[in-house]
Protein backbone atom coordinates (compact mmCIF):
# COMPACT_ATOMS: atom_id res chain seq x y z
CA UNK A 1 0.00 0.00 0.00
CA UNK A 2 2.73 2.23 0.93
CA UNK A 3 3.86 1.66 -2.62
CA UNK A 4 1.37 2.19 -4.41
CA UNK A 5 0.48 5.20 -2.51
CA UNK A 6 3.90 6.57 -3.72
CA UNK A 7 3.17 5.80 -7.06
CA UNK A 8 0.10 7.64 -7.40
CA UNK A 9 1.37 10.42 -5.39
CA UNK A 10 4.42 11.13 -8.01
CA UNK A 11 1.57 10.48 -10.93
CA UNK A 12 -0.54 13.17 -8.87
CA UNK A 13 2.36 15.68 -8.64
CA UNK A 14 3.77 15.58 -12.10
CA UNK A 15 0.39 15.69 -13.85
CA UNK A 16 -0.08 18.46 -11.47
CA UNK A 17 2.65 20.40 -12.72
CA UNK A 18 1.27 19.73 -16.56
CA UNK A 19 -2.05 20.98 -15.57
CA UNK A 20 -0.04 24.17 -14.92
CA UNK A 21 2.92 24.11 -17.46
CA UNK A 22 2.06 22.49 -20.42
CA UNK A 23 1.51 25.37 -23.17
CA UNK A 24 -1.54 23.91 -25.02
CA UNK A 25 -4.39 23.87 -23.50
CA UNK A 26 -5.20 20.70 -25.01
CA UNK A 27 -2.58 19.09 -23.01
CA UNK A 28 -3.44 21.02 -19.98
CA UNK A 29 -6.96 18.87 -20.19
CA UNK A 30 -5.34 15.89 -20.86
CA UNK A 31 -3.21 16.23 -17.89
CA UNK A 32 -5.67 17.33 -15.90
CA UNK A 33 -8.07 14.20 -16.89
CA UNK A 34 -4.57 12.05 -15.77
CA UNK A 35 -4.72 13.79 -12.58
CA UNK A 36 -8.41 13.16 -11.77
CA UNK A 37 -8.16 9.53 -12.67
CA UNK A 38 -4.65 9.66 -10.07
CA UNK A 39 -6.99 11.39 -7.74
CA UNK A 40 -9.67 8.82 -8.06
CA UNK A 41 -7.47 5.78 -7.46
CA UNK A 42 -6.40 7.80 -3.82
CA UNK A 43 -10.17 7.53 -3.03
CA UNK A 44 -10.42 4.19 -3.68
CA UNK A 45 -7.18 3.77 -0.98
CA UNK A 46 -9.18 6.01 1.46
CA UNK A 47 -12.01 3.53 1.39
CA UNK A 48 -14.00 5.73 -0.60
CA UNK A 49 -15.43 3.63 -3.18
CA UNK A 50 -18.63 5.99 -3.39
CA UNK A 51 -16.25 9.21 -4.22
CA UNK A 52 -14.31 6.98 -6.33
CA UNK A 53 -17.49 6.38 -8.65
CA UNK A 54 -18.77 9.91 -8.47
CA UNK A 55 -15.04 10.98 -9.46
CA UNK A 56 -14.61 8.80 -12.59
CA UNK A 57 -18.20 9.63 -13.68
CA UNK A 58 -18.88 13.58 -13.22
CA UNK A 59 -15.03 14.96 -13.12
CA UNK A 60 -12.87 12.48 -15.46
CA UNK A 61 -16.38 11.61 -17.62
CA UNK A 62 -18.56 15.01 -18.05
CA UNK A 63 -16.60 17.59 -17.21
CA UNK A 64 -13.37 17.30 -18.69
CA UNK A 65 -15.26 15.95 -22.00
CA UNK A 66 -16.58 19.44 -21.88
CA UNK A 67 -13.56 20.80 -21.47
CA UNK A 68 -11.73 19.02 -24.51
CA UNK A 69 -14.72 19.54 -26.76
CA UNK A 70 -14.61 23.62 -25.77
CA UNK A 71 -10.75 23.37 -26.36
CA UNK A 72 -11.19 20.88 -30.13
CA UNK A 73 -13.64 23.80 -30.75
CA UNK A 74 -12.46 27.17 -30.00
CA UNK A 75 -8.67 26.06 -31.57
CA UNK A 76 -7.20 28.30 -28.50
CA UNK A 77 -3.37 29.33 -29.57
CA UNK A 78 -0.54 28.27 -27.13
CA UNK A 79 -0.97 30.56 -24.17
CA UNK A 80 0.76 34.20 -23.77
CA UNK A 81 1.61 33.85 -20.34
CA UNK A 82 5.18 32.04 -21.82
CA UNK A 83 6.43 35.12 -23.46
CA UNK A 84 10.08 35.66 -22.81
CA UNK A 85 10.80 37.88 -20.15
CA UNK A 86 7.68 37.55 -18.15
CA UNK A 87 8.42 37.71 -14.21
CA UNK A 88 5.09 36.30 -13.30
CA UNK A 89 6.15 32.49 -13.32
CA UNK A 90 9.21 33.76 -11.05
CA UNK A 91 6.67 35.61 -8.80
CA UNK A 92 4.36 32.56 -9.14
CA UNK A 93 6.80 29.86 -7.72
CA UNK A 94 8.06 32.35 -5.13
CA UNK A 95 4.38 32.19 -3.80
CA UNK A 96 3.98 28.88 -3.95
CA UNK A 97 6.75 27.82 -1.98
CA UNK A 98 5.92 30.13 0.48
CA UNK A 99 2.31 28.78 0.39
CA UNK A 100 3.39 25.84 0.63
CA UNK A 101 5.68 25.96 3.43
CA UNK A 102 2.84 27.80 5.35
CA UNK A 103 0.71 24.77 4.81
CA UNK A 104 3.32 22.54 5.86
CA UNK A 105 3.88 24.23 8.99
CA UNK A 106 0.37 24.82 10.06
CA UNK A 107 0.13 20.89 9.91
CA UNK A 108 3.03 20.28 11.98
CA UNK A 109 2.55 22.91 14.56
CA UNK A 110 -1.39 22.07 15.55
CA UNK A 111 -1.31 18.79 14.38
CA UNK A 112 -4.31 16.47 13.59
CA UNK A 113 -7.52 16.61 15.75
CA UNK A 114 -10.57 15.64 15.77
CA UNK A 115 -13.38 13.35 17.66
CA UNK A 116 -13.44 9.97 15.73
CA UNK A 117 -16.81 9.47 14.60
CA UNK A 118 -18.90 5.61 14.63
CA UNK A 119 -17.94 5.10 10.67
CA UNK A 120 -15.37 2.65 10.96
CA UNK A 121 -14.46 0.60 8.00
CA UNK A 122 -15.74 -2.49 9.42
CA UNK A 123 -18.81 -0.37 10.08
CA UNK A 124 -18.95 0.54 6.71
CA UNK A 125 -18.08 -2.46 4.72
CA UNK A 126 -21.38 -4.31 7.17
CA UNK A 127 -23.63 -2.20 5.52
CA UNK A 128 -22.10 -1.06 2.47
CA UNK A 129 -20.50 2.03 1.13
CA UNK A 130 -23.13 3.47 -0.73
CA UNK A 131 -25.60 2.51 1.31
CA UNK A 132 -24.12 4.42 4.30
CA UNK A 133 -23.38 7.54 2.39
CA UNK A 134 -26.95 7.94 0.85
CA UNK A 135 -28.43 7.01 4.18
CA UNK A 136 -26.23 10.22 5.42
CA UNK A 137 -27.26 11.79 2.11
CA UNK A 138 -30.69 11.92 2.43
CA UNK A 139 -31.49 12.26 6.76
CA UNK A 140 -28.37 14.42 8.24
CA UNK A 141 -27.27 16.12 4.94
CA UNK A 142 -30.98 16.52 3.45
CA UNK A 143 -31.03 20.44 3.33
CA UNK A 144 -27.56 20.65 1.55
CA UNK A 145 -28.89 18.13 -0.86
CA UNK A 146 -31.55 19.58 -1.44
CA UNK A 147 -29.40 23.40 -1.74
CA UNK A 148 -27.36 21.96 -4.31
CA UNK A 149 -30.45 20.17 -5.94
CA UNK A 150 -31.75 24.00 -6.44
CA UNK A 151 -28.16 25.45 -7.58
CA UNK A 152 -27.87 22.40 -10.33
CA UNK A 153 -31.05 23.40 -11.66
CA UNK A 154 -30.16 27.14 -11.33
CA UNK A 155 -27.21 26.32 -13.15
CA UNK A 156 -28.59 24.48 -15.95
CA UNK A 157 -30.65 27.04 -16.74
CA UNK A 158 -28.18 29.75 -16.49
CA UNK A 159 -26.04 28.20 -19.20
CA UNK A 160 -29.28 27.30 -21.39
CA UNK A 161 -29.72 31.00 -21.14
CA UNK A 162 -26.12 32.38 -22.08
CA UNK A 163 -26.22 29.75 -24.78
CA UNK A 164 -29.47 31.27 -26.23
CA UNK A 165 -28.01 34.96 -26.05
CA UNK A 166 -25.54 36.61 -27.98
CA UNK A 167 -23.28 39.19 -26.81
CA UNK A 168 -22.76 42.06 -29.12
CA UNK B 1 -2.71 2.60 9.22
CA UNK B 2 -0.29 1.57 6.53
CA UNK B 3 -0.08 5.24 4.90
CA UNK B 4 -0.37 7.95 7.94
CA UNK B 5 -2.67 10.90 7.32
CA UNK B 6 -0.13 13.45 7.17
CA UNK B 7 1.15 12.21 4.14
CA UNK B 8 -2.08 12.47 2.22
CA UNK B 9 -2.83 15.84 3.61
CA UNK B 10 1.17 17.07 2.43
CA UNK B 11 -0.12 16.05 -1.17
CA UNK B 12 -2.98 17.65 -1.19
CA UNK B 13 -1.54 20.68 0.18
CA UNK B 14 1.10 20.49 -2.55
CA UNK B 15 -1.52 20.23 -6.08
CA UNK B 16 -3.74 23.09 -4.17
CA UNK B 17 -0.49 24.92 -4.14
CA UNK B 18 0.33 23.94 -7.75
CA UNK B 19 -3.54 24.71 -8.83
CA UNK B 20 -3.10 28.55 -6.63
CA UNK B 21 0.32 29.31 -8.84
CA UNK B 22 -1.57 28.35 -12.69
CA UNK B 23 -4.56 30.13 -11.19
CA UNK B 24 -2.11 33.37 -11.04
CA UNK B 25 -0.08 32.46 -13.43
CA UNK B 26 -1.90 31.61 -16.75
CA UNK B 27 -3.16 34.21 -19.16
CA UNK B 28 -5.96 31.40 -20.98
CA UNK B 29 -9.30 31.52 -19.11
CA UNK B 30 -10.17 27.93 -19.86
CA UNK B 31 -6.54 26.99 -18.33
CA UNK B 32 -7.25 28.83 -15.02
CA UNK B 33 -10.73 27.07 -14.90
CA UNK B 34 -8.67 23.88 -15.25
CA UNK B 35 -6.17 25.17 -12.22
CA UNK B 36 -9.79 26.04 -10.69
CA UNK B 37 -10.97 22.26 -10.99
CA UNK B 38 -7.24 21.53 -9.64
CA UNK B 39 -7.96 22.63 -6.22
CA UNK B 40 -11.14 21.73 -5.46
CA UNK B 41 -10.05 18.86 -6.65
CA UNK B 42 -7.04 19.07 -3.22
CA UNK B 43 -9.32 19.94 -1.18
CA UNK B 44 -11.24 16.95 -1.91
CA UNK B 45 -8.51 14.86 -1.12
CA UNK B 46 -8.71 16.46 2.08
CA UNK B 47 -11.87 16.29 2.74
CA UNK B 48 -11.81 11.78 2.26
CA UNK B 49 -8.82 11.82 4.15
CA UNK B 50 -9.95 13.28 7.49
CA UNK B 51 -13.00 11.21 6.71
CA UNK B 52 -11.44 8.31 6.63
CA UNK B 53 -9.14 8.90 9.76
CA UNK B 54 -11.80 10.00 11.79
CA UNK B 55 -14.27 7.46 10.85
CA UNK B 56 -16.47 9.94 9.87
CA UNK B 57 -18.76 10.08 6.64
CA UNK B 58 -18.88 14.00 6.99
CA UNK B 59 -15.52 14.31 4.99
CA UNK B 60 -17.23 12.36 1.92
CA UNK B 61 -20.65 13.77 1.88
CA UNK B 62 -19.07 17.47 1.85
CA UNK B 63 -16.80 15.98 -0.81
CA UNK B 64 -19.82 14.89 -3.09
CA UNK B 65 -21.36 18.63 -2.37
CA UNK B 66 -17.81 19.99 -3.63
CA UNK B 67 -18.23 17.43 -6.60
CA UNK B 68 -21.52 18.98 -7.25
CA UNK B 69 -20.80 22.24 -6.96
CA UNK B 70 -18.09 21.82 -9.23
CA UNK B 71 -19.66 20.55 -11.80
CA UNK B 72 -22.33 23.47 -11.48
CA UNK B 73 -19.90 25.96 -11.80
CA UNK B 74 -17.84 24.38 -15.02
CA UNK B 75 -21.37 24.38 -16.95
CA UNK B 76 -21.94 28.05 -16.38
CA UNK B 77 -18.14 29.31 -16.85
CA UNK B 78 -17.38 27.69 -19.78
CA UNK B 79 -21.09 29.41 -21.25
CA UNK B 80 -19.44 32.93 -20.02
CA UNK B 81 -15.88 31.70 -22.13
CA UNK B 82 -17.86 30.53 -25.26
CA UNK B 83 -19.82 33.63 -24.80
CA UNK B 84 -16.71 35.85 -24.79
CA UNK B 85 -15.18 33.84 -27.44
CA UNK B 86 -17.94 34.41 -30.18
CA UNK B 87 -18.30 37.91 -29.38
CA UNK B 88 -14.47 37.82 -30.79
CA UNK B 89 -12.74 39.23 -27.50
CA UNK B 90 -9.11 37.98 -26.92
CA UNK B 91 -8.72 35.06 -24.39
CA UNK B 92 -6.68 36.42 -22.08
CA UNK B 93 -7.82 37.26 -18.83
CA UNK B 94 -5.66 40.28 -18.14
CA UNK B 95 -7.81 42.00 -21.77
CA UNK B 96 -11.02 40.94 -19.74
CA UNK B 97 -11.79 44.06 -18.03
CA UNK B 98 -15.18 45.01 -19.29
CA UNK B 99 -16.46 44.79 -16.22
CA UNK B 100 -14.11 46.89 -14.15
CA UNK B 101 -15.42 50.20 -14.60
Amino acid sequence: MVVGFAIVAAWELVTAVGVVAFRKPMYNALSLVANMLGLAVLFLMLNAQFLFAAQIIVYAGAVMVLFVFIIALMNPEADISFRPGGTEWVYGVVFGVIFAALLAALLFNRGLTGRPGAFTPEVIAAAGNVQTIGTALYTRFLFPVEVTSVLLLVAAVGAVYLAMRRIR
Amino acid sequence: MPVPAYTFLLLSGAVFTLGAIGFMVRRNPLVVFMCIELMLNAVNLAFATMSRYLNSLDGVVFAFLVITVAAAEVVVGIAIIVQVYRAGRQMDVDELDLMKE
